[in-house]
């Protein structure tokens, strides 16, 4: 941290938010807000003379409340800038500090936040991680027992620069512990908070138990665990050193801690499964290691960034194998925990990698993307005639399209990522997606379903999931029937309604959409866009007239070959039991309805002389 | 449930301390001594895996009253397969140890000098795969005698002893070579009579 301060080319705007990012890659703008910190930074040498005679005493935050602090402080002694600041909210203003500083006059209560736009070609999100409140677990007694602390509080009773300068001594009796257990996974692999594994707190348990059993040989240290996680290099040898040093490792997850109130010594009962038995131990102080969660402001952050969040909350990154450094937008990048849990050395790693992905867009004049982006027909955008629409910005998930009234709608193409929600959601066809045009897909549905229609099964899916699902269908021998022809688009959001009613109209069997699960969806938002209009397209169908079975969404990862294989079995035995003659009567009575839907198609550009050359043939 | 005081938690130094007992920390429960075991396929509630992680517990008394710590025969066949290198049956000979120091005594027959017929002449000695026998002097009715001793700690009660002394002053407690002849004439007049 010193060495950023320092360095000629890093500033550094600390106790500053970002209230809004605006722009695209190598061109955004970002308005920060400074906080005030009354205190003037350029003239506070952090002294600390201010701090003593500030009558105002807090819980110190650093020193996770077992220390206090004043309303005028420095987070820790080695925070960077050097440089006190006001607590406003507990501050008395009685100026005790402005005397104390003296001439160096550096505090000031006028101060006010300050707002300022800057711009930068690409950022780096190291937003962090927050821990879990382990009061919720109830049955660990967490705040309700003295003696039960968290791996934080322990760190900092065993610190020499902590407030009990390095003694370590239990809450209760203020007396050195005999007998210590760690208990590992507290809100991390449990449904009922969070299901994921946390990393990092194996490693950090040893590290504790081992510094312990280093400088109390003759005390007791037992780590209860579920499962132990060492998978990176070195630290099966760590481990095996704790062991080794005589540390007590016991396999269960404790089930209830009770405290004998009058010694303050806590009772864990477990079941140990290496012996298959419930057994009871007696410890005077307990150590919980919390899970890593997301910080409380993810949603915020996100919502400022315009990226997503993971199943498990952290954000999301563009892919988890080969890209875990940049985010779904271009430009942006994550870095640590803000990511998901990680230790130092991966923290380290990714905060590098991300480091050079960023300055590879600072360092170059143009920027290669995609040559799938969406392109508007301005002749043919209502925006541009002065009427009000505006319905393509609304759904395109990377803020990449401007609508003015009286302009045509404008897409920034390094914003764009070619998703296609535009395309299919505007209402005048004025929108197309380079390589996915309308004029092919049409062309492609036709080639299709050119011979005996009602006995294929259309499928539409998207590049990301429900394609590689299909895919690891094949490359894992999940056999399914041959009824079923696939279109592939990029995102479910690209999936017209209008391929859906040529279908039919064709006398398609049976139409399948599939995309990604909502959280896993390659382009933030795209697949709810796609998910809101299938959900509307199914009542819109029913009431033409066609029968529910013969339309079907289903939502297929990239993994799920079996699940795909299951919904072509499941699809193509519904469409075995229909009578064929029946499917064609049906498309025959709803062919007026469908017709009238699809009358405006030919005027797409391209479609009309798609559509000759698929009759011709 | 296993109560809080019945752990002891400087069992498991005490073990440390004994010659054989030093690798006991290394186990992490992994159980493959258990499945390679011979001796489990005679007695199923014979589990050195679950003995070792009693010993780190500190379950003292349950450890050494147990059968089980007798039962090794010292075949090593899971020492070969051990990830972690532990000696398993030299850890038993330490749980052995610490059990007879404290006046316990094997649950099955260890050999047994006959010191009044010994004659020192050391057969015993060469022949025991486990070292359990060794000279000792010792005062025998009035005399100082050189005599054969077997350590009940180490004995195994596998008989090449027995079988190998020319004064048959050793034999197996409860299979000494008069219960064996019997037991043999037993079979064949069985066999005569089958016949």
């Amino acid at each position: 941290m010193v060495d950023a301060a320092r360095h000629p080319n890093i500033e550094l705007l600390t106790y500053t938010e970002v209230k809004r990012v605006e722009g695209f890659v190598g061109n955004f703008k970002v308005l920060m807000e400074q906080k005030p910190r009354y205190v003037i930074i350029d003239r506070c040498n952090g002294c600390g003379d201010c701090a003593p005679v500030c009558p105002i005493e807090v819980p110190n935050e650093f020193e996770e409340g077992i220390a206090p602090r004043k309303a005028i402080y420095i987070p820790h002694s080695q925070a960077v800038p050097l440089v006190y600041t006001i607590d406003i909210d507990h501050c008395i203003k009685c100026y005790k500090c402005v005397d104390a500083c003296g001439k160096l006059d550096a505090i000031d209560f006028g101060q006010q936040p300050k707002q300022k736009w800057l711009d930068v070609g690409s950022l780096i999100v190291a937003t962090g991680f927050d821990i879990f409140d382990p009061s919720e677990l109830t049955e660990y007694g967490y705040g309700r027992y003295d003696n039960v602390i968290t791996t934080l509080e322990l760190e900092r009773i065993n610190n020499t620069a902590g407030p009990t300068a390095g003694q370590i001594m239990r809450p209760s009796d203020k007396k050195m512990p005999q007998s210590v257990a760690f208990i590992q996974c507290v809100g991390s692999r449990d449904e009922r908070y969070n299901i994921y594994c946390s990393g990092f707190c194996c490693m950090y348990t040893f590290k504790n138990a081992l510094q312990w059993k280093q400088t109390h040989p003759d005390s007791d240290v037992t780590i209860f665990y579920i499962d132990i996680r060492t998978p990176s290099k070195g630290y099966e040898e760590f481990y095996r050193r704790a062991r080794e040093m005589g540390i007590r490792f016991i396999q269960g997850r404790p089930s209830i801690i009770t405290e004998d109130p009058n010694s303050g010594n806590l009772f864990i009962q477990v079941e140990d499964v290496a012996l298959g038995q419930v057994i009871e131990l007696e410890f005077e102080l307990v150590v919980l290691s919390p899970a890593a969660v997301p910080r409380a402001d993810t949603d915020e952050m996100g919502s400022v960034l315009n990226i997503s969040r993971s199943p498990s909350g952290f954000f999301m990154e563009y892919h988890p194998k080969l890209r875990p450094v940049d985010s779904p937008t271009d430009g942006i990048f994550l870095a640590g925990a803000a990511q998901g849990p990680k230790d130092i050395p991966a923290s380290v790693a990714q905060g590098s990698g991300a480091a050079s992905r960023a300055t590879r867009i600072l360092s170059s004049d143009t920027w290669e993307i995609e040559p799938i982006i969406a392109h508007v027909w301005e002749d043919r955008c209502i925006s541009a005639k002065g009427k009000k629409c505006g319905i393509c910005a609304t759904k395109c998930p990377y803020n990449a399209i401007v609508v003015e009234q009286g302009k045509a709608a404008e897409i920034t193409a390094a914003k764009c990522h070619g998703c296609g929600a535009c395309v299919a959601e505007c209402p005048h066809n004025a929108i197309t997606q380079l390589h996915f045009t309308d004029a092919q897909i049409i062309a492609q549905v036709h080639a299709l379903l050119a011979h005996e229609p009602e006995k294929k099964i259309l499928a539409f899916m998207c590049h990301w999931c429900s394609y590689g699902g299909a895919d690891n269908a094949g490359t894992s021998h999940f056999e399914y029937p041959a009824s079923s022809r696939g279109i592939r688009v990029m995102c479910s959001a690209r999936m017209d309604q209008d391929f859906v009613f040529e279908a039919f109209r064709l006398g398609a069997g049976m139409v399948l959409v599939s995309g990604c699960h909502s959280q896993d969806c390659h382009y933030i938002s795209g697949q709810q866009v796609g998910a809101a209009r299938f959900d509307k397209l199914a009542k819109r169908l029913e009431k033409m007239g066609i029968s529910p079975e013969r339309y079907r969404v289903e939502w297929i990862s990239a993994a799920e070959g079996a699940k795909y294989a299951r919904v072509i079995k499941e699809m193509d035995e519904t469409l075995k039991s229909l009578d064929p003659e029946a499917l064609r009567e049906e498309i025959e009575r709803v062919r007026p309805a469908l017709e009238r839907r699809l009358r405006r198609l030919p005027e797409i550009p391209d479609v009309a002389q798609a559509l000759e050359l698929a009759s011709v043939e | 449930m296993h109560h809080p005081d019945e752990f002891d938690p400087k069992f498991r130094d005490e073990v440390l301390a004994e010659p054989g007992g030093e690798h006991l920390l290394r186990c992490y429960s992994c159980g493959t001594c258990m499945a390679t075991c011979l001796v489990r396929r005679q007695y199923p509630d014979y589990n050195p895996r679950r003995i070792m992680h009693m010993v780190m517990l500190g379950l003292r008394d349950e450890v050494l009253g147990s059968h089980v710590i007798w039962r090794c025969s010292a075949c090593d066949d899971c020492y070969e397969h051990c990830p972690q290198g532990i000696h398993i049956s030299d850890l038993f000979k330490a749980f052995r140890s610490i059990a007879l120091r404290e006046g316990r005594s094997p649950p099955g027959p260890t050999a047994r000098v006959n010191e009044r017929t010994c004659v020192a002449c050391g057969l015993c000695v060469e022949v025991c795969p486990y070292d359990a026998v060794e000279l000792v002097q010792k005062r025998v009715l009035g005399h100082k005698k050189t005599v054969a001793q077997v350590s009940a700690a180490l004995c195994m009660s596998c008989g090449a002893c027995a079988a190998s002394c020319r004064s048959a002053s050793i034999d197996l407690v409860d299979h000494s070579d008069a219960i064996l002849f019997e037991c043999m004439q037993q079979e064949l007049q069985g066999a005569e009579v089958a016949a």
